[in-house]
């Protein structure tokens, strides 16, 4: 089974900066999870989102990337989301806590809304 | 990945439903879980019961392979699926030596981690004894084994 290889695309709606995650979540993503956030962060938005919706598979070392990422966002007062999790990995979000820290939406639309609002 | 291997039964451990090897290389874990899935298929484990099996197998697979085996490709991670009656049982073994690690999977502290105190790693044995209803962590001077435990009954459990 070939590992699917992170790509992400940043782009920004609403002043929010949004990733779109493409792959898997893991060790081999760290280079392109880190480049991206970079990317977003240059962009100064107050707001960043995670897009997970063609993330298939997030493993534990996905999970430290993901805990570095917020540890960024709360260092440097921006709002790290998360939108289009699959029910699994919602799961995995609050059981791990990730969720108490970064606010998880259905959709990119209801984050982009709450956000836009807040 | 060697083959899995066909069926047998055996009296006191039940069915073996799969008996296969992966070699110790970063990635594999999911080929470990997707084949421990196929196994499974017949069980009637569906949905997020399922899933959480497979983050299960996928995370004590990598820890086989990390901790266990030091990535090195030419060692093997085992890994046996099987049933009985009442439990579904998946033993995931590497060719670590010395002591076993320990099964104590306290919650990580993300507060902790998300201040610097703690690295962000650290998630995986916590992972692990989340999804299924037991881990039992076994070893001796040549190998650990991982064992992980599903009622079926509860159909997953957790």
């Amino acid at each position: 089974m070939d590992v699917r290889h992170l790509n992400v695309e940043v782009r920004t709606e609403d002043g929010i900066a949004v990733l779109d995650l493409v792959g898997e979540i893991n060790g081999f993503a760290e280079e392109a999870l880190n480049a991206a956030y970079a990317e977003a962060e240059a962009r100064d938005p107050e707001t960043i989102l995670l897009n997970f919706e063609r993330v298939d598979y997030i493993n534990s070392t996905g999970i430290a990337l993901i805990v570095g990422l917020l540890a960024k966002a709360r260092a440097a007062r921006r709002s790290l989301l998360a939108c289009n999790l699959s029910e699994h990995y919602v799961e995995i979000f609050n059981i791990t806590r990730l969720s108490d820290f970064m606010s998880v939406f259905p959709d990119e639309q209801t984050a982009v809304v709450e956000a836009s609002g807040s | 990945m060697t083959d899995p291997k066909p069926a047998r039964t055996d009296a006191e451990l039940g069915r073996t439903l799969a008996d296969f090897s992966v070699p110790s290389e970063p990635g594999n874990e999911r080929m470990a879980m997707e084949t421990v899935a196929e196994a499974v298929k017949n069980l009637g484990i569906s949905g997020e019961n399922l899933e959480r099996l497979k983050t299960g197998v996928a995370e004590a697979t990598m820890n086989a392979m990390e901790h266990g085996n030091n990535y090195k490709p030419d060692v093997p991670v085992e890994l046996q699926v099987l049933v009985t009656d009442h439990d579904l049982l998946v033993r995931i073994t590497d060719r670590g030596s010395g002591p076993p690690p320990s099964d104590n999977a306290d919650a990580p502290d993300i507060l902790a981690k998300l201040e610097g105190m703690q690295t962000p790693r650290g998630w995986g044995l916590f992972l692990i004894k989340s999804m299924v209803d037991e881990m039992n962590i076994s070893g001796d001077e040549g190998h650990h084994t991982e064992e992980l435990v599903v009622h079926l009954q509860a159909e997953g459990g957790k």
